[in-house]
């Protein structure tokens, strides 16, 4: 019993080490699966890791823990019965996680929503209508909360009911980029979980990002890519999902279009192609069962191209202005990105087929 | 024994737009041989005129005076510049020296001369023509600023292409009236009917013109905000008689002739061009910049957020006044600068923020500089603030819209009423605003939107500004819902 203690705080030290996952599963493996050992080779010097790691790696396991607590903050190792089952499974599974917000409920299904940080308007709307309609089926939506594809999926998903998930490269307590904080706090607000291997504090480094990308797709039962380039961490968490036995779904693009290259590759290479939020949850139905949820009245939010929403409210252009300035007056709709976002009791508009577009 | 002698001729400095008349006098006598000199306040370039006129008149076949000359432009406080005064110095060198009769100097003058004797066209002939109209004087112009007179109705302009033609002109032995200028080329302004789609900018441009409203455009490129921005002048009502003289005037000062007079003007100056450039001014005696060549037409500044932000600033307060003044050396001048600024700007440094076909390529960090330099008081005087977005293919092999002519038939309309009451709509201050005849359902639906906090005290304004326009292009007297309800919609972030 006290044995089993004393590894546990020796896990807690590592954890805060703050090595590269894929490293510390190395070095731990070598040392027989004892981080006491691992935690002597760095003192040691043995294992080379910065001098900032070195010292963060002889702090006590009782002060990590205390400011856990403080911090409002899980650490999760491998055996604990909390650990995510899903994560066990997948090879490189990660030694522990650290969590911030609720637990997520037990047998939750979730489906990731990713793709390339510098996308258009279009992919945008797509990965937020894919977000909205995955909440609402009763799913939870995992994604990294990053520019572009991520933070428009996670916004989209706050419109459902279904709490989702996020999974950072930097610490759980750091939002990256910046102007994502608003998102991360609302995520958590709904009952969402932020994960990430990196202790709390740990700035975004280039490097965390494609390991955590195993975590997202290993999270997931399926793997939405909205827009990627040849390039990127959304094909990493494409590749890493296959690896880990995951379906793929991709939205095909235009094939000159570079953003849309790496969905178009995947299709080709076998992803299932999906093109409307309908047809997601239709296809999602048939690879995780009938959806657990259904509608939800959270917050009703859309978001239309501009000409086609004043097109849908009255032939007249000038009739059409004037109810747009209305729904602005009362607040139930803004412009923005060229585009309405609506909010209130919501319109069929058709989601156009854009890859037309001369 | 020979007697000195002394003749006057006319010619006409500009300051700023307008003209002053200058006489140029000459005077042969005693003194050492064939030395001429030039007083009364000449620049550089005038200087040099002694060159051109002592070679020119040569070639034309007259002998330079075996006598002392000086030649003073007059009065003599004013700073004269540039080489238009070669022809009436050489007017009235010839008459001082006998060699015409004096009678054939009183006429205004302006040209530059060749050494062969020919005349090249110089800058300002319409002041000239104003001028020597007013002088009841015969005018001699040099082809090329000779057709931009016609504009001024009692003008008696002669066009000479030479000194000796000129000698003839101003005796009435051979008079050459200024040609009509070639056809108005209307084609370089787009017609609305080629805009496909954009309902929103489509009804903002009609708004903008009718009310004279400063427009603001922001979208991704190649969207056709230039294209709308070019439409503009082609729905504004044609210039009357009064303002198309004011423009033609400050083109002929700037040294650029009109084709259309009554087309409104628009300038599209680059982002690159200099304060000067934009605003007026250059070295010595001020000249117009593109702000005044836009005066009573439309100002466009394409990629707003590329012009540096010092110019920006300079134009806000020209703009509100009407008139743009430039403090010199020589002298302080003002040009008109009653110009509608239309702006187009992209929503990030790459352009592709709101697109739906290109990735935008930019960091949050240098889209929050980006905006940030579209901020600030010239920003607040744009009424009007829509979104381009990029056009569907459905849209573009669609029928045409409305053509300019059905646009430019309301936006008429439109105008005649805001002369009724004196003030264009873009000019209404909160006094005016705040007297405004608005039926309760439109005040119903602003003080909601300020309830909401939509609307903010200036974007009031704003809002208030625009529904008259409207109402105004809807022919009622009285603001009503729909109209304000549009100005919202119209009104933008």
């Amino acid at each position: 019993m006290r044995a089993k203690e004393r590894v546990r705080e020796a896990w807690v030290r590592l954890a805060h080490v703050g090595m590269h996952p894929l490293r510390l599963r190395e070095v731990a493996d070598k040392a027989g699966g004892s981080p006491a050992a691992v935690l002597a080779a760095i003192a040691r010097g043995q294992v080379q890791v910065p001098e900032t790691a070195r010292r963060a790696a002889q702090v006590p396991a009782s002060r990590r823990l205390r400011e856990l607590e403080e911090a409002g903050l899980e650490l999760l190792l491998e055996d604990d019965p909390s650990f995510p089952q899903e994560l066990r499974e997948i090879p490189e599974s990660p030694l522990f996680l650290f969590r911030r917000g609720a637990a997520p409920r037990p047998g939750f299904k979730a489906v990731a929503v990713v793709g390339t940080r510098t996308c258009t308007s279009y992919g945008k709307r797509l990965a937020e209508q894919y977000g909205e309609a995955i909440s609402r089926s009763g799913w939870s939506v995992v994604s990294g909360l990053a520019r572009g594809i991520d933070a428009a999926a996670h916004r989209g998903s706050l419109r459902g009911p279904t709490p989702g998930m996020a999974v950072l490269g930097s610490g759980v307590d750091v939002w990256y980029p910046r102007a994502n904080a608003p998102l991360g706090e609302k995520l958590l607000e709904r009952g969402g979980t932020v994960w990430s291997e990196s202790p709390p504090g740990t700035p975004p480094l280039g490097w965390r990002f494609p390991p955590r990308n195993r975590i997202i797709s290993a999270l997931s039962r399926v793997v939405v890519i909205v827009e990627a380039a040849v390039t990127g961490g959304a094909l990493i968490t494409a590749r890493t999902a296959l690896a880990q036995g995951r379906e793929v779904c991709a939205t095909p693009g235009d094939v000159t279009r570079d953003s849309s290259v790496g969905c178009n590759h995947l299709i080709r290479d076998g992803a299932l192609p999906v093109h409307d939020p309908d047809d997601l949850v239709e296809t999602l139905r048939l690879l995780l069962g009938e959806p657990a949820a259904s509608g939800g009245e959270a917050e009703a939010e859309q978001l239309v191209e501009l000409d086609d929403f004043l097109a849908g409210l009255d032939p007249d252009p000038v009739t059409a202005l004037a109810e747009l300035g209305r729904m602005q007056a009362r607040g139930e709709a803004t412009v923005e990105d060229g585009m309405v976002r609506r909010r209130g009791r919501l319109v069929d508009f058709p989601v156009q087929d854009t890859n037309m577009a001369v | 024994m020979l007697d000195s002698m002394f003749a006057t001729t006319h010619s006409v400095a500009l300051v700023g737009v307008q003209a002053r008349r200058v006489s140029v006098e000459a005077h042969v006598g005693g003194g050492e041989k064939g030395r001429l000199n030039l007083v009364g306040l000449p620049d550089k370039a005038v200087r040099e005129a002694k060159d051109r006129v002592m070679a020119a008149m040569a070639v034309s076949g007259f002998r330079f005076p075996a006598r002392s000359v000086t030649v003073n432009l007059a009065p003599a406080d004013l700073p004269k510049s540039g080489s238009a005064y070669d022809l009436p110095i050489a007017m009235a060198l010839l008459a001082a020296a006998g060699e015409i009769p004096v009678a054939a100097c009183r006429v205004l003058a302006l040209g530059e001369l060749a050494l062969d004797g020919s005349i090249r066209p110089a800058r300002g002939g319409l002041a000239a023509a104003v001028t020597a109209a007013g002088m009841d004087m015969p005018c001699l112009l040099p082809p090329g600023c000779a057709s931009e007179t016609l504009i001024v109705p009692s003008s008696d302009t002669r066009v000479v292409n030479s000194l000796p033609e000129a000698i003839a002109a101003a005796q009435g032995k051979t008079v050459t009236r200024p040609p009509d200028p070639p056809p108005a080329p209307r084609a370089d302004i787009p017609d609305m009917a080629d805009v496909r789609g954009q309902l929103l900018a489509r009804r903002a441009l009609e708004v903008a013109a009718a009310g004279g409203h400063h427009l603001l455009m922001t979208g991704p490129p190649g969207v056709g905000k230039t294209m709308l921005a070019r439409c503009l002048p082609g729905i504004l009502p044609p210039l009357d008689e009064h303002s198309a003289l004011e423009v033609a005037q400050v083109w002929s000062a700037a040294g650029r002739p009109r084709s259309c007079l009554s087309l409104p003007p628009i300038r599209a100056p680059h982002h690159s061009a200099s304060r000067a450039a934009v605003l007026g001014g250059g070295s010595g005696i001020p000249t117009p910049g593109e702000l005044s060549m836009a005066h009573r037409g439309v100002l466009f500044l394409d990629e707003l957020g590329e012009f540096p932000p010092h110019l920006l600033d300079g134009l806000r307060q020209p703009l509100e006044e009407g008139t743009v003044t430039i403090a010199r050396k020589g002298a302080t001048v003002a040009f008109p600068a009653a110009a509608q600024l239309v702006a187009a700007a992209n929503p990030c440094p790459c352009g592709y923020r709101d697109d739906r076909r290109k990735p935008c390529g930019c960091t949050e960090r240098m889209v929050e500089r980006y905006q940030r330099r579209l901020s600030g008081p010239l920003m607040d005087r744009f009424d009007i603030r829509i979104k381009v977005p990029r056009v569907e293919a459905d849209a573009m092999v669609g029928p045409p819209g409305e053509g300019s002519r059905e646009v430019a038939g309301r936006v008429g309309a439109a105008r005649k009423l805001q002369d009724g009451r004196g003030m264009r709509n873009r000019d209404l201050g909160r006094r005016h605003l705040d007297r405004l005849r608005m039926e309760p359902g439109a005040r119903g639906l602003a003080e909601e939107a300020l309830r909401s906090g939509v609307l903010t005290g200036r974007g009031f304004d704003r809002v208030r500004r625009l529904s008259r326009t409207i109402a105004d292009l809807a022919g009622e007297e009285t603001v009503q819902e729909p109209h304000l309800a549009e100005a919202l919609a119209l009104r933008g972030a």
